[in-house]
């Protein structure tokens, strides 16, 4: 069975896919370690919602979709930075509020879209098998700028995900590095649109984010650890789709929470903590 | 004649319809150790952010002789260094505790420059200057609440600042604890040429270095002068609304809450 998908990649789709699975494990895995530290799975939502909504709208307008998605995207980035800077709300509600208007948009497009569906449907749970190269060529591109941004202000963004405030008091650009960071998980969101879809993307924004928190206290082992199970959830996913005829998109999601699931249970974090609790209350016991 | 390092002249800040901060002035020279005292809700806290360059403001703002808004160039705010009050982090979140004194350092060196020996041996200085040098390759989410803030008070000099603004430092802590991060504030006064200003509502624990008191309420100044005037059981009762008692103990004056 294995051999039968070996001999599958030299199929220029499957090729694809291949491609994309592993550009969409490192894109959205990098991403999910902001999400995950600073806390803000809203974010991936909301974005992810509006690359759905700008592109059901592309199909409405007869624009790109993928296009219109990321024109969206970049809006509500450059709406969400400034807006959660200066309002009195909590950024938690006014992302509930902007996910649940751009999903109400996306609904609606969806429902006086006059021509068949099907298009808009694959934008919502993705569909590996018909991404074209310049889906790869977008993702590659999109990849690599993010890669950049962590490698070269590997330093300013340490310090923005330990505490925004206090890196803007130290005179660390804190609102260039979020702002960036915004207008990234745009570019992300709708560049994977294709391949895992405008829904499912949601769990490879946290999930690999989510494994790493587990496993180390090192910054730098945690971008690792998360690409490593993003990319290794994406790829297994594929794999296993491929083998047992499963939609690819919900095996690769079942396989990153398999492997949270598994960093969660032998988390040498937790373990640490629990021993340590242990010998607080055994001191604490033998006063 | 005596050179002003920080001058406010009526600062107001409104939030919604409510008045924060209502036409503050204020002066500060160098070198100065200033505590900004009052009860909650009195704008405090305000009045640090705005200095701090968080917040914005009516009125004039000077720093270093430069007037200045909300809105601070890389130079200044370098100058500034800020210690919040004890923050929650998770304690999973990958820092170890000499990784975030270092953050200090990030704004200084600019970007595309890494930290190197130089910034890694003043770091450690620090830490052992705020007896925390063991603790620092432990990630700081396992640290006690004392523990953190002294990495916070290590981080907060290796910025280099002119001025430190302390935002209630200790609130939060035990009193043994208490006392010994204000023995350190205390410490850090004598040793760096550094202008201190430090928020709290507790006036039992307050550094010994602490010469000037400015205590507030209602987004107002109500008093600004030496610190033993402003400990009398007049002044803060009148502060508090609340009748108060003050007593001296060790040629040091405390508040007795009745």
């Amino acid at each position: 069975m294995v051999e039968h998908f070996i001999n599958a990649l030299s199929y220029p789709p499957i090729q694809r896919a291949a491609m994309a699975c592993v550009l969409c494990g490192a894109s959205c895995s990098l991403l999910s370690v902001f999400i995950v530290l600073m806390k803000m799975p809203l974010i991936g939502v909301s974005m992810s919602h509006a690359a759905f909504a700008g592109a059901v709208l592309g199909m409405l307008l007869n624009f790109n979709p993928f296009l219109t998605g990321f024109i969206l995207c970049l809006l509500v980035a450059a709406v969400l930075g400034p807006f959660s800077d200066r309002t009195e709300m909590a950024p938690e509600n006014m992302l509930g509020i902007l996910f649940s208007f751009l999903m109400g948009l996306a609904f609606l497009g969806m429902g006086i879209l006059t021509r068949t569906k099907a298009n808009a449907l694959n934008l919502m749970w993705g569909s590996l098998l018909s991404l074209s190269s310049s889906d790869i060529v977008l993702l590659t591109i999109i990849t690599s700028v993010l890669f950049l941004f962590i490698f070269f202000f590997f330093k300013e963004i340490r310090s923005v995900l330990f505490n925004r405030k206090l890196a803007a008091s130290s005179g660390v650009p804190e609102r260039l590095i979020y702002y960036a960071l915004l207008f990234l998980t745009g570019g992300v969101v709708s560049s994977n649109l294709a391949t895992v879809g405008g829904l499912l993307i949601f769990a490879l924004l946290v999930q690999p984010g989510a494994t790493a928190l587990q496993l180390t206290y090192n910054l730098k082992h945690f971008f690792l650890i998360s690409v490593a199970s993003g990319i290794g959830a994406c790829v297994l996913g594929l794999i296993l789709s491929y083998i047992f005829d499963l939609p690819s998109g919900a095996s690769v999601v079942l396989m990153a929470t398999t492997l949270f699931a598994a960093a969660y249970i032998f988390s040498p974090k937790r373990r640490w903590a629990k021993l340590k609790k242990r010998n607080i209350s055994h001191e604490n016991d033998t006063r | 004649m005596n050179k002003t390092i920080l001058q406010l002249n009526d600062i107001t800040v409104r939030k919604a319809k409510n008045l924060l901060l209502d036409r503050i002035s204020l002066s500060v020279s160098p070198n100065e150790f200033v505590g900004i005292i009052g009860p909650n809700g009195a704008g405090k806290t305000t009045l640090l952010n705005v200095i701090a360059g968080f917040e914005r403001f009516e009125g004039a703002l000077s720093l270093f002789g430069q007037r200045e808004t909300w809105m601070r160039s890389r130079e200044t705010r370098l100058r500034v260094a800020y210690v919040p009050q004890l923050f929650q982090i998770d304690p999973a979140f990958p820092i170890f505790a000499l990784e975030a004194v270092m953050t200090g350092a990030i704004g200084r060196l600019g970007l595309f420059r890494s930290p190197g020996r130089r910034e890694r041996e003043k770091a450690m200085r620090l830490m052992e200057m705020m007896r925390v040098a063991h603790l620092s390759h432990r990630p700081l989410g396992q640290l006690s609440g004392g523990e953190r803030q002294k990495v916070s008070l290590a981080r907060a000099i290796l910025q280099e600042p002119d001025i430190l603004l302390m935002d209630e430092p200790t609130a939060n802590l035990d009193v043994a604890v208490q006392k010994e991060v204000l023995n350190l504030i205390n410490e850090i006064h004598k040793r760096e040429p550094l202008t201190l200003l430090f928020v709290t509502h507790d006036f039992n624990m307050l550094p010994a270095a602490m010469r000037r008191a400015v205590l507030m309420n209602h987004g107002k100044i109500v008093f600004d002068g030496d610190i033993a005037t402003a400990l009398s059981g007049e002044m803060l009762s009148r502060l508090f609304q609340y009748p108060l008692e003050t007593f001296e103990r060790n040629g040091r004056r405390f508040v007795s809450y009745g």
